[in-house]
């Protein structure tokens, strides 16, 4: 006579894996959701060291570009003129060709929009100005009044 | 005669490589990610030129009200005083001194924000500052 035990059949162990995909495509959704696209580009330029910063430049020769906040918009005044953003260019191009190191200084207002300071920084890097100085406040004061 | 009918072959899709697949497409999407150390909203000021900034930047992130939060490239953003921004960039130039200092800024923020925080990083003998942008259309 068999025993009970004997008569049952065995069945086969294994791991249930068929959910597997599913979990993970839930995890890949679940992180492309929740990830932030960040910015990862933008204009780059380089602040003068501290020892020469009054040896390499002289204010007198460099271009002065000043812009005034004016509503949602700005003023650019290039050497004293107002100009149009897109003239700026136009207006550099014969200096560039003359002195390729050519100093042009951005002086924005304290109260103009920081968009307008990138618009003109913008500009100049299209213009493939080298030397493009965007003085701080207490460095303007330190000048003098030779802007 | 009888012949018997050739054993048809059962059709399925395979899936047990299925699970492989997403699980290394996870590891592709984490390896390639870039952790952000600063979350803060800000509506970037646009430009045509534009290049890429290298990572593990600090971040110097201002608001259209002014709040300055400040990220030293490694550790979350957090609020700080404009003061507060020379000892802190100081401390990171001790320690690499090509390090990039990003500004991220409100295109709508008044320039004197920008203007002091410059004048902290001239301060701390920062050299590499990038201003990010989004790219105009045009």
């Amino acid at each position: 006579m068999s025993t009970w035990k004997d008569k049952k059949t065995k069945e086969s162990p294994e791991i249930p894996t068929s959910s597997m995909a599913d979990i993970a495509f839930l995890l890949i959704v679940f992180f492309m959701v929740t990830s932030v696209f960040s910015v990862t580009r933008g204009l780059e330029f380089q602040l003068p060291r501290q020892e020469n910063t009054n040896q390499d430049q002289t204010p007198e020769e460099a271009v002065h570009i000043h812009i005034a906040p004016s509503g949602s918009r700005c003023i650019f005044t290039v050497d004293q003129q107002v100009m149009a953003l897109e003239d700026i260019n136009i207006y550099l191009q014969p200096k560039l060709q003359r002195n390729p190191n050519k100093f042009v200084i951005i002086d924005p207002d304290p109260q103009a929009p920081y968009r307008c300071m990138v618009d003109a920084f913008d500009e100049l890097k299209q213009g493939d100005v080298k030397n493009i100085s965007i003085p701080t406040q207490a460095e303007k004061s330190a000048w003098g009044d030779i802007l | 005669m009888n012949i018997k009918a050739p054993k048809r072959a059962e059709s399925y899709i395979p899936t047990a490589s299925m699970a492989d697949i997403a699980f290394l497409l996870i590891v592709f999407f984490m390896v390639t990610m870039t952790i952000t150390v600063d979350r803060t909203e800000v509506s970037l000021p646009t430009s045509l030129k534009r290049t890429e900034i290298p990572k593990g930047a600090a971040v110097i992130a201002i608001t259209v009200d002014g709040t300055i939060h400040f990220s030293n490239g490694e550790e979350d953003s957090r609020v700080i005083n404009a003061q507060d921004i020379l000892p802190s960039a100081a401390f990171i130039m001790s320690k690499d001194s090509l390090q990039y200092f990003l500004i991220k800024a409100d295109g709508d923020v008044e320039y004197r924000y920008i203007d002091q925080v410059m004048e902290q990083l001239r301060q701390a003998s920062v050299r590499n500052i990038a201003m990010l942008t989004m790219q105009e259309a045009g």
